[in-house]
């Protein structure tokens, strides 16, 4: 069981597909500017990740390896689909935050980078965790670069955001009379991912300087 | 060659079965998504009717205004809701006006925008629409932010503004040649 | 919306690195030599045009007809896909030397979401054939601009003393997030004063 339980925790942390493996960059910054958006396309991602994982696992021995490609584009691409109708059918507000970042889920390197890397040589279950690890993690990244992004950028936090009556949002004094509100800008997002990133080469370089001496 | 004729097959067969998945969760779904449109819709019409009744909804102008729905009390029309298009910051804005037969402002609401969360997107809430309320007969509607009480409200979303302030001012003209009726 | 005006937008307001975020994954991973990001940007545009076109026409002749508009994102990734092996094919028996500077980068274009995305934005904005390409053509240019900068940046960046954490990646952000904000300059209302809008 301990062996499963390292396919479920590496995703979040040790092989953080946002922070460490600097994979799907393209939603991760498209939509954190509320922290509800990251919400959603961290569920989505999970769910899109866990059936793909799923069915390519399940497929590995059936699928020939020079079409394995097309065939995982295919499955990744009817599950992101579904995503789409499901949410514009039941949740609209999030499919309408999300918007185009939500089809290029499909693209998401991600999701075809587990297909090719775990899910075509692990079991079902091994690739059903795999997903839900790393699913987990790229939620927990996008959350927290939405919340420094809408804290700084707004002096807000969006928790829930469904309609005009179903909202929760907290907003702090202070900084949202006088946000920085190129925060919330493409240029914001950029500058953080630069920084954020940094912070991560510093902690694990002081982390493996830490591990020799000891 | 059975060996690519295998391949295709299987390659097929994921295709096949994909698309007939999608095609029974399409089934289930479509109705749903034109209801919440429909319902969207109604709902934003209802909350700027001002309490009178809806009549018949038919074309706009084919420019900024896109539909014209007259509002009705006790079968004399007062006033009318147009459905406008214009353009922000971020790309299409369509919202809602209502107007008395005078051209003066009722209320107004944002349907649809991409504006930029915490500058353009303040036109979603609703102080910022009722900046123009009761303008447009007598008293001028704003044209730029300058004619506002207090310009910072919009300040660093300007370009928002003005296409907002522009498409509101044009249906006030276009309620005007409209008359009552 | 004329012509020149979609291709203003998607190179400059709507970049589609600086702005939009899409095919951010490339313009990290292959900007380090402005060689390899002139090759790059080359390939992508092309992609980009002839995708705009090919599944613009998916959509409106095939999917609109037989009321299947659903099947969108599925039929969209792979005709890009199709088309990025078709162009690799053509290229490869047309011109070596070509396929030889080019080669290594067509593969990654299929998981660019440029691609994908300049198609669907294609739809949501409801251009034509015509507008479509130079969407596609404009979104593809952008890119190349942006990549060919950021590329410059960097190598000069390599000869700077850079602090050892933010060696590499993080300071290729930081770039980008100055580029974007030069960018912020091009907004709506450049469209509007060139009356084009």
């Amino acid at each position: 069981m301990a062996g499963h339980m390292k396919e479920l925790t590496k995703g979040i942390f040790k092989e953080n597909p946002t922070f460490i493996i600097m994979l799907g960059m393209c939603p991760t910054l498209g939509v954190t500017t509320q922290v509800f958006n990251a919400f959603g396309m961290g569920a989505s991602v999970l769910f899109v990740l866990l059936g793909s994982n799923m069915i390519i696992s399940a497929l590995r021995k059936v699928i020939p390896d020079a079409i394995r490609i097309p065939a995982y584009i295919v499955v990744i691409a009817s599950f992101v689909t579904i995503v789409e109708m499901v949410l514009h059918a039941y949740v609209p507000a999030v499919y309408d935050a999300l918007g185009v970042y939500l089809p290029l889920i499909v693209v998401n390197c991600i999701i075809l980078g587990r297909a090719e890397a775990f899910a075509n040589k692990n079991t079902v279950l091994d690739s059903a965790l795999d997903a839900i690890g790393m699913g987990i993690g790229f939620t927990l990244a996008l959350s927290l670069i939405a919340a420094i992004r809408e804290v700084i950028g707004a002096g807000t936090i969006t928790l829930l955001n469904l309609s005009e009556t179903q909202r929760v949002v907290i907003t702090l004094p202070g900084i949202s009379e006088s946000p920085v509100r190129v925060m919330t800008l493409a240029a914001g997002a950029l500058l953080l991912m630069g920084y954020l990133k940094a912070f991560f080469n510093w902690n694990t370089g002081r982390k493996a300087k830490g591990g020799e001496s000891a | 060659m059975t060996r690519y004729l295998k391949t295709a097959f299987i390659l097929f067969a994921i295709c096949a079965v994909a698309a007939i998945l999608l095609a029974v969760i399409n089934e289930v779904t479509a109705p749903r998504i034109a209801l919440n449109v429909q319902q969207t819709a109604e709902e934003t019409l209802a909350a700027v009717s001002g309490g009178y009744e809806q009549g018949e909804a038919r074309e706009g102008d084919g420019g900024t205004v896109t539909s014209v729905t007259p509002l009705l009390d006790g079968g004399s029309i007062v006033g009318y809701i147009l459905e406008l298009s214009t353009s922000g910051y971020g790309g299409e804005i369509t919202m809602a006006t209502s107007y008395l037969t005078d051209g003066s402002v009722l209320s107004s609401k944002v349907m649809s925008d991409s504006e930029t969360p915490g500058l353009g997107k303040k036109a979603e809430e609703s102080w910022y629409m009722e900046m123009f309320s009761g303008l447009g007969a007598d008293s001028p509607l704003p044209e730029t932010k300058d004619d506002l009480v207090d310009p910072s409200l919009v300040s660093g979303a300007t370009v928002t503004f003005n296409g907002v302030s522009s498409a509101i001012r044009e249906g006030s003209e276009y309620v005007k040649t409209l008359g009552g009726m | 919306m004329s012509y020149i005006g979609i291709i203003v937008t998607y190179v400059f307001v709507q970049n589609f690195i600086l702005v939009q975020f899409m095919g951010l994954c490339p313009f990290i991973g292959v900007s380090k030599s402005s060689e390899s990001a002139i090759g790059m940007g080359v390939a992508v545009t092309f992609v980009t045009a002839v995708a705009s076109v090919v599944c613009y026409a998916v959509y409106t002749y095939l999917l609109i007809p037989f009321d299947l508009a659903y099947l969108q994102t599925i039929s969209f990734i792979l005709v890009i896909a199709a088309l990025v092996q078709m162009v690799e094919m053509v290229i490869r028996k047309m011109s070596p030397s070509l396929y030889k500077a080019l080669g290594i980068y067509l593969p990654l274009i299929t998981t660019n979401c440029a691609v994908l995305g300049i198609a669907i934005i294609n739809i949501d904005e409801g251009y034509n054939m015509l507008e479509s390409f130079c969407a596609g053509l404009a979104a593809g240019l952008g890119f190349t601009l942006a990549i060919v900068l950021m590329s410059n940046i960097r190598e000069k960046l390599e000869l700077t003393p850079v602090r050892r954490s933010f060696r590499g990646v993080p300071i290729a952000f930081v770039s980008a997030g100055l580029m974007a904000l030069a960018f912020m300059s091009f907004d709506r209302s450049l469209l509007a004063n060139l009356h084009l809008a």
